[in-house]
Protein backbone atom coordinates (compact mmCIF):
# COMPACT_ATOMS: atom_id res chain seq x y z
CA UNK A 1 0.00 0.00 0.00
CA UNK A 2 2.71 2.51 1.05
CA UNK A 3 4.80 1.67 -2.02
CA UNK A 4 1.83 2.09 -4.36
CA UNK A 5 0.99 5.47 -2.82
CA UNK A 6 4.64 6.62 -3.01
CA UNK A 7 4.72 5.83 -6.75
CA UNK A 8 1.45 7.70 -7.28
CA UNK A 9 2.68 10.75 -5.34
CA UNK A 10 5.73 10.88 -7.62
CA UNK A 11 3.32 10.83 -10.59
CA UNK A 12 0.48 13.06 -9.39
CA UNK A 13 2.18 15.26 -6.78
CA UNK A 14 0.58 17.60 -4.27
CA UNK A 15 -3.11 17.12 -5.31
CA UNK A 16 -2.88 13.39 -4.60
CA UNK A 17 -1.10 13.98 -1.29
CA UNK A 18 -3.92 16.39 -0.43
CA UNK A 19 -6.56 13.71 -1.16
CA UNK A 20 -4.66 11.15 0.90
CA UNK A 21 -4.24 13.34 3.99
CA UNK A 22 -7.89 14.45 3.67
CA UNK A 23 -8.94 10.79 3.68
CA UNK A 24 -6.61 10.19 6.64
CA UNK A 25 -8.29 13.09 8.45
CA UNK A 26 -11.62 11.30 7.98
CA UNK A 27 -10.17 8.34 9.85
CA UNK A 28 -9.33 5.96 6.99
CA UNK A 29 -6.06 4.28 8.08
CA UNK A 30 -3.45 5.37 5.53
CA UNK A 31 0.32 5.78 6.02
CA UNK A 32 -0.01 9.59 6.03
CA UNK A 33 3.03 10.35 8.21
CA UNK A 34 5.27 8.26 5.96
CA UNK A 35 3.93 10.09 2.90
CA UNK A 36 4.44 13.52 4.48
CA UNK A 37 8.08 12.68 5.32
CA UNK A 38 8.58 11.30 1.79
CA UNK A 39 6.94 14.41 0.28
CA UNK A 40 9.50 16.53 2.14
CA UNK A 41 12.28 14.47 0.56
CA UNK A 42 10.64 14.73 -2.88
CA UNK A 43 10.48 18.51 -2.45
CA UNK A 44 14.22 18.58 -1.82
CA UNK A 45 14.78 16.51 -4.95
CA UNK A 46 12.73 19.01 -6.94
CA UNK A 47 9.87 16.59 -7.63
CA UNK A 48 7.29 18.55 -5.60
CA UNK A 49 7.09 22.30 -4.94
CA UNK A 50 7.37 22.50 -1.12
CA UNK A 51 5.15 25.58 -0.60
CA UNK A 52 2.20 24.30 -2.67
CA UNK A 53 2.54 20.81 -1.24
CA UNK A 54 2.57 22.11 2.35
CA UNK A 55 -0.38 24.44 1.75
CA UNK A 56 -2.52 21.84 -0.03
CA UNK A 57 -1.74 19.24 2.65
CA UNK A 58 -2.59 21.54 5.57
CA UNK A 59 -5.89 22.68 4.01
CA UNK A 60 -6.86 19.10 3.10
CA UNK A 61 -6.06 17.52 6.44
CA UNK A 62 -7.83 20.28 8.38
CA UNK A 63 -10.88 19.81 6.11
CA UNK A 64 -10.83 16.05 6.83
CA UNK A 65 -10.51 16.68 10.58
CA UNK A 66 -13.37 19.17 10.49
CA UNK A 67 -15.63 16.63 8.79
CA UNK A 68 -14.85 13.99 11.41
CA UNK A 69 -15.52 16.64 14.10
CA UNK A 70 -18.91 17.28 12.44
CA UNK A 71 -19.65 13.54 12.42
CA UNK A 72 -19.12 13.56 16.17
CA UNK A 73 -21.25 16.67 16.59
CA UNK A 74 -24.18 15.32 14.58
CA UNK A 75 -24.05 11.90 16.20
CA UNK A 76 -24.33 13.49 19.65
CA UNK A 77 -28.02 12.59 19.89
CA UNK A 78 -27.23 8.93 19.24
CA UNK A 79 -24.55 8.96 21.94
CA UNK A 80 -26.85 10.70 24.39
CA UNK A 81 -29.56 8.08 23.73
CA UNK A 82 -27.07 5.50 24.95
CA UNK A 83 -25.59 7.44 27.88
CA UNK A 84 -28.45 9.95 28.43
CA UNK A 85 -26.38 12.51 30.31
CA UNK A 86 -25.23 10.06 32.99
CA UNK A 87 -22.75 11.38 35.60
CA UNK A 88 -20.06 9.46 33.75
CA UNK A 89 -20.90 11.21 30.48
CA UNK A 90 -20.99 14.62 32.15
CA UNK A 91 -17.62 13.87 33.74
CA UNK A 92 -16.21 12.89 30.32
CA UNK A 93 -17.55 16.13 28.83
CA UNK A 94 -16.04 18.19 31.62
CA UNK A 95 -12.75 16.35 31.35
CA UNK A 96 -12.64 16.93 27.59
CA UNK A 97 -13.25 20.66 27.98
CA UNK A 98 -10.16 20.68 30.24
CA UNK A 99 -7.85 18.30 28.37
CA UNK A 100 -9.32 18.70 24.87
CA UNK A 101 -6.90 21.39 23.58
CA UNK A 102 -3.84 19.33 24.52
CA UNK A 103 -5.36 16.11 23.15
CA UNK A 104 -6.27 17.79 19.86
CA UNK A 105 -2.86 19.42 19.44
CA UNK A 106 -0.68 16.41 20.30
CA UNK A 107 -2.82 13.81 18.52
CA UNK A 108 -2.15 15.63 15.23
CA UNK A 109 1.52 14.68 15.16
CA UNK A 110 2.64 12.77 18.25
CA UNK A 111 -0.05 10.13 18.90
CA UNK A 112 -1.75 10.09 15.51
CA UNK A 113 -3.48 6.78 16.29
CA UNK A 114 -5.92 8.61 18.58
CA UNK A 115 -6.61 11.53 16.21
CA UNK A 116 -9.95 10.17 14.96
CA UNK A 117 -11.39 9.36 18.42
CA UNK A 118 -10.28 12.83 19.57
CA UNK A 119 -12.03 14.49 16.59
CA UNK A 120 -15.25 12.54 17.21
CA UNK A 121 -15.13 13.22 20.94
CA UNK A 122 -14.54 16.93 20.29
CA UNK A 123 -17.73 17.04 18.22
CA UNK A 124 -19.80 14.85 20.54
CA UNK A 125 -18.86 16.82 23.67
CA UNK A 126 -19.63 20.10 21.85
CA UNK A 127 -16.07 21.34 22.16
CA UNK A 128 -16.24 24.81 20.49
CA UNK A 129 -15.48 24.44 16.78
CA UNK A 130 -13.39 27.62 16.53
CA UNK A 131 -11.21 26.43 19.40
CA UNK A 132 -10.98 22.97 17.79
CA UNK A 133 -9.91 24.58 14.53
CA UNK A 134 -7.16 26.61 16.21
CA UNK A 135 -5.61 23.59 17.98
CA UNK A 136 -6.16 21.33 14.98
CA UNK A 137 -4.50 23.77 12.61
CA UNK A 138 -1.56 24.33 14.99
CA UNK A 139 -1.02 20.57 15.37
CA UNK A 140 -1.27 19.95 11.63
CA UNK A 141 1.19 22.75 10.88
CA UNK A 142 3.68 21.07 13.25
CA UNK A 143 2.96 17.72 11.54
CA UNK A 144 3.43 18.99 7.98
CA UNK A 145 6.34 21.36 8.56
CA UNK A 146 8.01 19.27 11.29
CA UNK A 147 7.87 15.86 9.61
CA UNK A 148 7.93 17.19 6.06
CA UNK A 149 10.86 19.39 7.10
CA UNK A 150 12.76 16.38 8.45
CA UNK A 151 12.12 14.59 5.15
CA UNK A 152 13.35 17.67 3.29
CA UNK A 153 16.44 17.91 5.47
CA UNK A 154 17.38 14.24 5.13
CA UNK A 155 16.53 14.07 1.41
CA UNK A 156 17.05 10.64 -0.10
CA UNK A 157 17.70 9.17 3.38
CA UNK A 158 14.17 9.99 4.57
CA UNK A 159 13.43 6.32 5.34
CA UNK A 160 15.66 6.57 8.43
CA UNK A 161 13.56 9.46 9.70
CA UNK A 162 10.35 7.53 9.05
CA UNK A 163 11.61 4.44 10.88
CA UNK A 164 12.46 6.49 13.96
CA UNK A 165 9.25 8.54 13.96
CA UNK A 166 6.91 5.57 13.49
CA UNK A 167 8.54 3.70 16.40
CA UNK A 168 8.63 6.81 18.55
CA UNK A 169 4.88 7.29 17.92
CA UNK A 170 4.29 3.71 19.11
CA UNK A 171 6.39 4.39 22.21
CA UNK A 172 4.37 7.53 23.06
CA UNK A 173 1.11 5.62 22.50
CA UNK A 174 2.34 2.91 24.91
CA UNK A 175 3.17 5.53 27.55
CA UNK A 176 -0.27 7.16 27.10
CA UNK A 177 -2.10 3.81 27.50
CA UNK A 178 0.02 2.93 30.54
CA UNK A 179 -0.53 6.38 32.07
CA UNK A 180 -4.28 6.14 31.49
CA UNK A 181 -4.43 2.74 33.21
CA UNK A 182 -2.36 3.94 36.18
CA UNK A 183 -4.49 7.08 36.54
CA UNK A 184 -7.68 5.01 36.58
CA UNK A 185 -6.25 2.61 39.19
CA UNK A 186 -5.04 5.56 41.28
CA UNK A 187 -8.50 7.21 41.18
CA UNK A 188 -10.17 4.00 42.39
CA UNK A 189 -7.71 3.65 45.21
CA UNK A 190 -8.25 7.28 46.24
CA UNK A 191 -12.02 6.86 46.22
CA UNK A 192 -11.79 3.61 48.21
CA UNK A 193 -9.60 5.33 50.81
CA UNK A 194 -12.02 8.24 51.10
CA UNK A 195 -14.94 5.84 51.43
CA UNK A 196 -13.30 3.77 54.17
CA UNK A 197 -12.31 7.00 55.99
CA UNK A 198 -15.93 8.22 55.83
CA UNK A 199 -17.18 4.85 57.10
CA UNK A 200 -14.70 4.91 60.00
CA UNK A 201 -15.82 8.45 60.94
CA UNK A 202 -19.48 7.47 60.82
CA UNK B 1 -19.44 6.80 39.30
CA UNK B 2 -19.30 4.00 41.90
CA UNK B 3 -16.15 3.93 44.00
CA UNK B 4 -15.85 0.15 43.81
CA UNK B 5 -14.59 -1.16 40.46
CA UNK B 6 -16.35 -4.17 38.99
CA UNK B 7 -14.16 -7.21 38.15
CA UNK B 8 -14.64 -6.35 34.45
CA UNK B 9 -13.39 -2.79 34.95
CA UNK B 10 -10.49 -4.07 37.06
CA UNK B 11 -9.51 -6.52 34.32
CA UNK B 12 -9.75 -3.76 31.72
CA UNK B 13 -7.45 -1.45 33.67
CA UNK B 14 -4.93 -4.21 34.39
CA UNK B 15 -5.07 -5.10 30.68
CA UNK B 16 -4.44 -1.46 29.75
CA UNK B 17 -1.46 -1.20 32.10
CA UNK B 18 0.07 -4.45 30.80
CA UNK B 19 -0.63 -3.53 27.19
CA UNK B 20 0.91 -0.10 27.79
CA UNK B 21 4.05 -1.65 29.30
CA UNK B 22 4.42 -4.13 26.42
CA UNK B 23 3.83 -1.42 23.81
CA UNK B 24 6.33 0.89 25.51
CA UNK B 25 9.03 -1.78 25.72
CA UNK B 26 8.50 -3.03 22.15
CA UNK B 27 8.42 0.38 20.47
CA UNK B 28 10.99 1.80 22.90
CA UNK B 29 13.56 -0.81 21.82
CA UNK B 30 12.75 -0.23 18.16
CA UNK B 31 12.90 3.54 18.58
CA UNK B 32 16.33 3.32 20.26
CA UNK B 33 17.58 1.06 17.47
CA UNK B 34 16.17 3.42 14.81
CA UNK B 35 17.61 6.46 16.59
CA UNK B 36 21.10 4.93 16.57
CA UNK B 37 20.88 4.48 12.79
CA UNK B 38 19.31 7.91 12.35
CA UNK B 39 21.82 9.61 14.64
CA UNK B 40 24.80 8.20 12.76
CA UNK B 41 23.65 9.82 9.51
CA UNK B 42 24.03 13.42 8.59
CA UNK B 43 21.77 15.05 5.99
CA UNK B 44 23.43 15.17 2.57
CA UNK B 45 24.71 18.63 1.59
CA UNK B 46 22.26 20.71 -0.41
CA UNK B 47 22.58 20.40 -4.19
CA UNK B 48 24.58 17.16 -3.98
CA UNK B 49 23.81 14.69 -6.77
CA UNK B 50 22.84 11.33 -5.30
CA UNK B 51 25.35 8.58 -6.01
CA UNK B 52 24.37 5.79 -3.58
CA UNK B 53 22.48 3.26 -5.70
CA UNK B 54 21.42 1.33 -2.59
CA UNK B 55 18.80 4.05 -2.04
CA UNK B 56 16.92 2.99 -5.19
CA UNK B 57 13.64 1.23 -4.37
CA UNK B 58 11.34 -0.72 -6.65
CA UNK B 59 8.43 1.70 -6.07
CA UNK B 60 10.41 4.45 -7.84
CA UNK B 61 9.73 5.39 -11.46
CA UNK B 62 12.35 5.87 -14.16
CA UNK B 63 11.80 9.68 -14.46
CA UNK B 64 12.15 9.99 -10.67
CA UNK B 65 15.41 8.01 -10.62
CA UNK B 66 16.66 9.93 -13.63
CA UNK B 67 16.13 13.19 -11.76
CA UNK B 68 17.54 11.90 -8.48
CA UNK B 69 20.80 10.60 -10.01
CA UNK B 70 20.94 13.02 -12.97
CA UNK B 71 21.10 10.18 -15.48
CA UNK B 72 19.12 10.69 -18.74
CA UNK B 73 15.82 8.79 -18.80
CA UNK B 74 16.65 7.45 -22.26
CA UNK B 75 19.78 5.72 -20.95
CA UNK B 76 17.76 3.99 -18.24
CA UNK B 77 14.94 2.91 -20.56
CA UNK B 78 17.50 1.68 -23.12
CA UNK B 79 19.35 -0.26 -20.43
CA UNK B 80 16.24 -2.15 -19.32
CA UNK B 81 15.10 -2.63 -22.93
CA UNK B 82 11.68 -1.07 -22.40
CA UNK B 83 10.04 1.71 -24.47
CA UNK B 84 9.54 4.99 -22.54
CA UNK B 85 6.05 5.41 -23.94
CA UNK B 86 3.41 4.14 -21.45
CA UNK B 87 6.10 3.17 -18.93
CA UNK B 88 6.81 6.66 -17.67
CA UNK B 89 4.63 6.48 -14.60
CA UNK B 90 5.18 2.80 -13.81
CA UNK B 91 7.25 1.69 -10.85
CA UNK B 92 10.32 -0.50 -11.43
CA UNK B 93 8.36 -3.34 -9.85
CA UNK B 94 5.49 -2.96 -12.34
CA UNK B 95 7.88 -2.71 -15.30
CA UNK B 96 9.61 -5.85 -14.07
CA UNK B 97 6.28 -7.69 -13.78
CA UNK B 98 5.14 -6.54 -17.23
CA UNK B 99 8.33 -7.21 -19.19
CA UNK B 100 10.42 -9.68 -17.18
CA UNK B 101 7.98 -11.73 -15.10
CA UNK B 102 10.45 -14.59 -14.77
CA UNK B 103 13.43 -12.48 -13.71
CA UNK B 104 12.64 -11.10 -10.27
CA UNK B 105 14.49 -7.87 -9.48
CA UNK B 106 16.11 -7.66 -12.91
CA UNK B 107 14.94 -4.11 -13.69
CA UNK B 108 16.08 -2.81 -10.29
CA UNK B 109 19.52 -4.38 -10.66
CA UNK B 110 19.85 -3.16 -14.24
CA UNK B 111 18.96 0.40 -13.26
CA UNK B 112 21.54 0.29 -10.44
CA UNK B 113 24.20 -0.99 -12.80
CA UNK B 114 23.39 1.69 -15.40
CA UNK B 115 23.63 4.47 -12.83
CA UNK B 116 26.95 3.13 -11.55
CA UNK B 117 28.26 2.96 -15.10
CA UNK B 118 27.13 6.54 -15.66
CA UNK B 119 28.98 7.87 -12.62
CA UNK B 120 32.49 9.29 -12.90
CA UNK B 121 35.28 6.71 -12.52
CA UNK B 122 35.92 6.14 -8.80
CA UNK B 123 39.25 7.06 -7.24
CA UNK B 124 41.73 4.13 -6.89
CA UNK B 125 41.27 3.88 -3.10
CA UNK B 126 37.45 3.74 -3.16
CA UNK B 127 35.52 0.50 -2.59
CA UNK B 128 34.67 -1.69 -5.60
CA UNK B 129 31.09 -1.79 -6.88
CA UNK B 130 28.74 -4.22 -5.13
CA UNK B 131 26.53 -4.73 -8.17
CA UNK B 132 27.66 -7.66 -10.33
CA UNK B 133 27.59 -7.42 -14.12
CA UNK B 134 24.27 -8.51 -15.55
CA UNK B 135 23.15 -10.45 -18.55
CA UNK B 136 19.72 -9.53 -19.87
CA UNK B 137 17.05 -12.23 -19.83
CA UNK B 138 14.98 -12.47 -22.95
CA UNK B 139 11.93 -10.21 -22.88
CA UNK B 140 8.66 -11.98 -23.75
Amino acid sequence: MSEFLLTQIINYGAPLLGIIVFTGGLGIPLPCTLLVIAAGAFARQGILPWHTTALVSIISVVAGDSISYSLGRYSRELVLQRFSETPRWLQAEQSFQKWGPLSIFFSRFLVTAIALPVNLLSGTTRFPFKKFLVYDLSGEVVWIFGYGGLGYWFGSEWELVNEFISNFGGLVLGVVIFGFGIRQAWNWQKRNKAKSYNNAEA
Amino acid sequence: MSSKATPKQRALVIGLILFGILFTIFFGMRAIHAFKKFDGHRPPPSGKVETDVELIRDWMTIPFISRMYRVPEKNLFDAIGVPPFSNHDKSLKDINQDYYPNADGYVLDMVKATILAHQPTPMPDSAPSAVPPLTAPAAP
